[in-house]
């Protein structure tokens, strides 16, 4: 019994891994500055590839992925400064450039690049329960969300550049006029974006196939935790992260993948009907 | 009523705009005889997706409802098309399962827009809510392979897509080639000017002014999720159109007519037009599916950069969408030399100006 | 006119100063062959062999004096993944461009897209990927291997090596639900038992909760026919949680070089029946792969489906050659008598005439933990006698349908 128990988690960190991972960079993003980035799965893609490129080169996994994020990170810096910034009064355009952008980048890459590139091969280890055997990483990653909740909260509760940047969330004008340079922060927070984008790209890329479109197995996904949580990252999208991991891995375990599938896009359609803002305008009213 | 044609929600007015319109359709008719018939059947093809886009720019542009859920209708009444075409038995009938199917669309429309306008959802969770529901049904059709799923005579067929209906017919009269373009031209004509009397009509002005904004629109007595229902019916209803001519075109529709990135394609051709006006949606869209295809052809692998270039540069350097940029540079200039400086003819300023001016 | 022309031909001869083979070549227009193949998008690395394997073929068929004298123009198009481009192009090629035959697609809906608009013309159409067979269609000639080449060789002999409970991991569509009903009919007739059945959305990249329920349900081996890129990714995910069973596909090594794309051990115990794979060992097959080789160096592999576009080539110009002729009719009359033949890498493939599709030499091939491939079984030339069985006889009737083993013909 124990051994199912422990599956039932498994499956649960495993889901609730993969939406953190792939929402938290969206999430930032679209809460701070209500920019909807359509060239998330790109950055994702970015940070895989690096990750690849550089084990191939003898560096190892661990270092590859942190060097990966950080590469996507200085990307994502210089996509702001290039073209996000001028877009900031009309969301919707942004939308637009972004999604542009993501065409450019995936096709590039598969002229440049190649259609496939090799992959790494996940690092050893599993374990075995019951009559169950479980790959190590796969629990790596779930240790990995959690620090990344754990990073944002201090980065946004504890830090000094966190409190600017929660001012200027809330009122920017009133932020400026105060003296944040909210030009900086809103650059520095797509860089992080972009870079938390890039992790989960280098912490998924040892597990999946490489090819320039694979951000788009993650779109889906992230686009809808993020809505379902609403505009803070903190407060919105780790519990809607909690709340879908678990319809879909339910719907998963019973039904096989269609049905969590499309159970999962049911319950955001009845979740916004509900609540216009996602959960994070419960839960933030509740805290005050 | 034909004073309704000109007005203050859309550009373009008096003599000489409706000379240029006019100039235009006699040259899309007359087109036929001089193009050879492959290009006049694929001129037909792209009117056939200038609908979905006039409807969206409907319910964007002037409604303020960012709708991803343009291939929810395409789909929903491409396939309802489909079934009563083989249902029905072909032949004349596919005028009448043209018909149904758009009512179809438009039933379900009033159905999620009821479920959304009233449930107070708006902005982009307007359009992800239409995003999910276009995935959910993309999905759905996905699985249907089996010979379980069927409607009547008419297997769903699953990812592989839905075949084997009739293309439209009158009698024994196939239409298609140049009477395909014609009936095209035809409709897109009379869609364009009804919509244009709809938006600048007293409901056009209600639609406009709960786009700027809902609250105070509601002040002054409109119930204005009656106003916006109606216009996500009609815009919906539109890409209804589309997606029953285009089964009707191709004998054949699948469910990536549906999902993304099909889905995505609507914003990106209105966006690129210029959403806030009829006319440019309806010439950037035509000259957006011409371009797409042409440079698909032409420029192999690198169609894709060059596609996401031009978007990129449209929004970076002409933000009110392409055609509308470019239209209004010229207008500017033309009225500008003849007028020096009146008033020009097609302002932004005149926008907001009320009907009775 | 005819006079003109020659006149025409002889002062292009003279010019280019090869003066017989000039006015030989340039007195007949070229025949022109329309090819769709995706080369960007998600299926690109599956297209780009095609593609290469066309452009190798008509190469090599326009060096030794084309096909009867005529030389060939290939115009490729690039649909990229995408149904409706496929029908424009389709379109495209066959009012504007005017071509003499039609080549390409990739997934079965691409064919799909393409079926309605070529059955309205006499224009020949060559599908050259396998498939899960079915289409009984007078305008098609299918070159790929089909069910009862692959899955009546396949799973006998997984049942007889591994045991009789299998799990089938397949990708929810057409190909995947098809090709589990074949499994399933088998498996029947063997006595065997599905222990369990998955079907996964296509572009689905998280394999964890299927991994257990195939360790919950305890089979002896898989049945993988996942599809695309994204669900591939099962292999890596199943190796690194030691799930550690025998597999067998009909679509994988041979097709997408899963073997090539992840690091060994994750396609270990791997089984497939094909009709070609690179690793094929004989004088014709390696005399092949030079040449592929020597015009593509960078290939990462030389597919199933780039061979399958190369073998279509040299099946028209044997079929054009017999007849001939270019119409259709007159290529199906050669097709009837059931002469047509070519003598391919893998051996001397040859058209049914009852369902269109072609014969092949099919070998059974095993994947090693270092993702060697060995050859396990040659089971020799294999019929696609399928739908001929059930009832299609393209030469007497054209249904243009597709048939599976729920969905038959009706018997009248």
């Amino acid at each position: 019994m124990s051994a199912e128990l422990f599956s039932v988690f498994y499956q649960f960190a495993d889901v609730f891994a993969f939406l953190i991972l792939s929402a938290a960079g969206l999430a930032i993003v679209f809460g701070m500055m209500g920019v909807i980035n359509m060239a998330h799965g790109e950055f994702i893609m970015c940070g895989a590839y690096v990750t690849v490129g550089l084990v191939k080169l003898g560096v190892p996994l661990a270092i590859a992925q942190a060097l990966a994020a950080v590469t996507a990170g200085l990307i994502g810096v210089a996509v702001e400064y290039l073209i996000v910034r001028r877009l900031y009064k009309r969301p919707l355009d942004s939308l637009l450039a972004t999604w542009g952008l993501s065409l450019i980048v995936t096709q590039s890459m598969l002229l440049i690049v190649g259609s496939s590139i090799t992959g790494i091969g996940t690092p050893e280890g599993s374990f075995a329960i019951g009559g169950y055997t479980f790959s190590t990483y796969r629990l790596v990653l779930f240790a990995c969300a959690v620090a990344v909740l754990i990073g944002l909260y201090v980065t946004f509760m504890k830090t000094r550049f966190g409190v600017m940047a929660r001012a200027t969330m809330q009122n920017a004008a009133m932020a400026k006029a105060l003296g944040a340079r909210t030009g900086r922060i809103y650059a520095i927070s797509f860089g992080i974006g972009a870079g938390l984008a890039g992790l989960c790209g280098a912490l998924y890329a040892p597990t999946m196939t490489l090819i320039p479109t694979m951000g788009a197995t993650f779109v889906v996904e992230s686009f809808v935790t993020v809505v379902v949580g609403g505009a803070n990252v903190l407060l919105g999208t780790a519990p809607a992260a909690v709340f879908l991991a678990m319809i879909r891995m339910a719907l998963n375990a019973s039904y096989g993948q269609i049905i969590g599938q499309i159970g999962m896009l049911f319950a955001v359609i009845l979740i916004i009907r509900v609540l216009p803002e996602g959960l994070s305008s419960v839960l933030v009213r509740r805290g005050r | 009523m034909f004073k309704l044609l000109d007005g203050p929600q859309t550009l373009g007015r008096g003599r000489t705009f409706w000379s240029c319109f006019l100039a235009v359709l006699a040259a899309a008719l007359i087109y036929p005889a001089f193009a050879d018939s492959y290009d006049v059947g694929n001129f037909s093809y792209f009117l056939i997706w200038v609908f979905m886009a006039l409807g969206l720019c409907l319910m964007w542009g002037y409604g303020g409802m960012l709708s991803f859920g343009q291939t929810f209708f395409f789909g929903i009444s491409g396939y309802a098309y489909g079934v009563l075409a083989i249902n029905m038995g072909g032949g004349s009938t596919t005028i009448a399962a043209l018909v149904l199917s758009v009512i179809i669309a438009m039933i379900a429309a009033g159905i999620l827009g009821y479920f959304m306008i009233w449930g107070g959802i708006s902005g982009i969770f307007f359009g992800i809510v239409t995003l999910s529901a276009t995935l959910v049904l993309a999905f759905f059709l996905g699985q249907t392979a089996g010979p379980e799923w069927h409607i009547g005579t008419a297997r769903l067929n699953g990812f592989n897509g839905m075949k084997g209906m009739d293309p439209l017919t009158v009698g024994d009269f196939y239409i298609e080639g140049s009477a395909l373009y014609y009936v095209m031209v035809a409709l897109i004509v009379v869609v364009y000017i009804a919509l244009r009397m709809l938006v600048n009509s007293r409901i056009g002005n209600v639609i406009v002014a709960t786009r700027e904004n809902p609250q105070r629109a509601e002040m002054l007595g409109y119930d204005v999720r009656k106003y916006q229902l109606f216009t996500f019916i009609i815009g919906s209803g539109l890409a209804g159109l589309s997606g029953a001519l285009y089964t009707s075109w191709g004998q054949f529709i699948t469910p990536s007519s549906i999902g993304l990135p099909a889905a995505a394609m609507p914003i990106v051709w209105v966006a690129f037009s210029g959403r806030s006006d009829l006319t440019a949606t309806l010439v950037g869209s035509f000259l957006l599916l011409f371009g797409f295809q042409t440079i698909t052809v032409y420029s192999q692998q690198a169609a894709l950069v060059l596609m996401g270039t031009l978007l990129l540069a449209t929004v970076m350097l002409a933000p009110q969408g392409f055609v509308l940029g470019v239209g209004k540079l010229v207008v500017d200039r033309w009225t500008g030399r003849r007028r020096r400086g009146a008033n020009p003819a097609l302002a932004e300023s005149s926008r907001l100006q009320s009907d009775e001016a | 006119m005819k006079s003109g022309h020659l006149l025409k031909a002889a002062f292009l001869g003279f010019v280019l100063g090869t003066a017989a083979f000039g006015a030989a070549l340039a007195a007949e227009p070229p025949l022109k062959v329309g090819l769709l193949e995706d080369v960007s998008g998600d299926l690109a690395f599956m297209g780009m062999p095609k593609l290469h394997g066309s452009q190798l073929a008509v190469e090599e068929i326009n060096k030794s004096g084309g096909i009867l004298g005529r030389q060939i123009e290939l115009i490729h198009l690039d649909p990229q993944g995408d149904n409706a481009r496929y029908q424009e192009f389709a379109r495209r090629l066959l009012s504007r461009d005017k071509v003499d035959v039609l080549i390409g697609g990739i997934t079965s809906a691409s064919r799909e897209a393409v079926r309605p608009i070529i059955d309205r013309t006499t224009t020949p159409y060559f599908y050259t990927n396998q498939y899960e067979g079915g289409v009984c269609d007078a305008s098609m000639i299918s070159m790929g291997a089909v069910p009862e080449q692959q899955f009546s060789t396949l799973i006998p002999w997984m049942v007889e090596k591994f045991g009789k409970k299998v799990y089938v991991i397949a990708a929810d569509y057409n190909f995947g639900q098809i090709s589990a009903e074949w499994n399933r009919k088998i498996m029947k007739d063997l006595g065997g038992e599905v222990v369990g059945e998955e079907f996964i959305p296509l572009g689905v990249s998280q394999f964890a909760q299927t991994i257990q329920n195939i360790q919950k349900a305890k089979p002896d081996w898989l049945l993988t026919i996942n599809v695309g890129a994204a669900q591939d990714s099962f292999f890596e995910q199943a190796a690194a949680a030691k799930l550690n069973l025998p597999m067998g596909s009909s679509i994988k090594i041979m097709l997408g070089f899963e073997h090539k794309r992840f690091k060994p051990p994750a396609l270990n115990n791997m089984h497939a029946t094909a009709n070609w794979f690179e690793e094929i060992d004989t004088p014709e097959a390696n005399d092949f792969k030079k040449r592929w080789r020597a015009k593509f160096p960078d290939e990462l592999y030389i597919n199933d489906m780039g061979y399958n576009a190369y073998n279509a080539l040299y099946m028209y110009k044997a079929l054009v050659e017999k007849a001939k002729s270019t119409k259709l009719e007159d290529m199906r009359k050669v097709i009837a008598t059931g002469d047509a033949c070519i003598d391919a890498p893998e051996g001397k493939v040859c058209i049914d005439p009852k369902s269109q599709h072609t014969s092949h030499r099919m070998r059974l091939i095993s994947v090693g933990p270092q993702h060697e491939v060995t050859v396990e079984k040659d089971y020799g030339t294999i019929k696609p006698y399928w739908l001929g069985d059930i009832g299609c006889d393209l030469t007497k009737k054209n249904p243009k349908d597709q048939y599976t083993p729920s969905h038959l013909p009706n018997k009248s």
